[in-house]
């Protein structure tokens, strides 16, 4: 009985070692492909081809009375845009977009893990490659909007460890939420291949898929869309504060005794 | 004597990492309370302020995502120490 058991779990603990890591599919010299990076992209095909169906379908016959679609479209860009207005004021043209896109790469390749194929975050470039996108746009908008004024926010010097620290955090939350979620999911399969009573092993996955895979890939990339427009609007933030209070309490007490 | 000391070295090179998983997962206490205090206070923010819904739930989930982060800091500690 015991040894049975023990089988069992070093059959499981084996598994489960495979499948945390991703594997290399193809090895051509520096052209190294593993399974993450392949879902990946067939994740940035599909969205493309959807794109374009939508830009000859539906946007085609753009109309006054919105059918189903089109609200559906209207709405979806509508929430970023705003979004995006309310933090970052004048480049919201360009912030808009950029976390409309990335939220939907990072949902669509989280969800692909639906298709049984490995999800497309699941590796740490994926994830650092968008830190760093964001970061690319946190600092290029901060030293575009204050010009040099900027760098006087590095007179701390713990403020460079803080702007340092922001894509290791953004990588990290991604990478372990959603690496996290897959191996729950993974763990589940393969405890339920050993059930077989009636339906079991269909019915307890497809009740528990939407807590971990669902709700982690919109909640997810939820997040990383509001806290690129967090960054970005504390970077665009005026600088040369201090002088202006300054000013307002020596120009207070005078109005007080002139008074 | 050195019996005893090479049984728990190798007791500890063995156990070790499933040691230090299981200490990396107690960041999920922390997690957890400020989770709860932070869902408390936009419930009782609700309840004052019933228009404020809206803002109220998008400050929320911010404030969530951001303390959910040490715990999957450790979560993901703890599965390379199992699995590395």
């Amino acid at each position: 009985m015991f040894q049975t058991t023990g089988l069992l779990a070093a059959n499981i603990s084996d598994e489960l070692t495979e499948k945390v890591f991703p594997k290399n599919i193809i090895e051509k010299g520096i052209f190294v492909v593993n399974d993450s990076v392949l879902s990946g992209f067939i994740v940035v095909v599909a969205l493309l081809i959807v794109a374009l169906i939508l830009r000859l379908t539906i946007i085609r016959k753009w109309k006054t009375t919105p059918s189903g679609g089109q609200m559906f479209l209207e709405w979806l860009v509508s929430f970023f845009d705003k979004s995006a207005d309310e933090m970052t004021e004048n480049y919201s043209g360009l912030m808009g977009p950029y976390t409309l896109g990335a939220a939907a790469y990072i949902c669509c390749g989280v969800l692909i893990e639906l298709f049984g194929l490995r999800p497309a975050i699941a590796d740490v470039c994926a994830c650092v490659a968008l830190a760093l996108c964001t970061f690319l746009f946190i600092h290029t908008l901060g030293f575009a909007k204050n010009k040099q004024r900027r760098l006087k926010h590095y007179l701390n010097p713990i403020n460079i460890i803080t702007d340092l620290a922001v894509p290791v955090s953004m990588t990290f939350r991604l990478f372990g939420s959603i690496l996290s979620g897959m191996v729950i999911m993974d763990l589940i399969y393969i405890v339920v291949q050993s059930i077989w009573y009636l339906g079991l092993p269909i019915v307890i996955p497809a009740i528990l898929t939407p807590i971990f895979t669902l709700f982690h890939a919109l909640i997810q990339s939820y997040v990383f869309a509001s806290l690129t427009l967090t960054f970005v609007s504390e970077a665009i933030e005026p600088v040369p504060k201090k002088q202006k209070k300054k000013r307002r309490r020596q120009a207070q007490p005078q109005t007080d005794a002139s008074v | 004597m050195e019996l005893l000391v090479t049984m728990m070295v190798n007791l500890l090179v063995d156990m070790g990492p499933a040691i230090g998983a299981g200490i990396a997962a107690l960041t999920g206490l922390g997690a957890g309370i400020g989770m709860g205090i932070a869902t408390g206070k936009a419930v009782e923010a609700t309840a004052r302020q019933p228009e404020a819904v809206g803002k109220i739930r998008t400050m929320l989930l911010l404030g969530l995502a951001f303390a959910e982060t040490t715990a999957i800091y450790g979560l993901l500690i703890s599965i390379l120490l199992i699995f590395m």
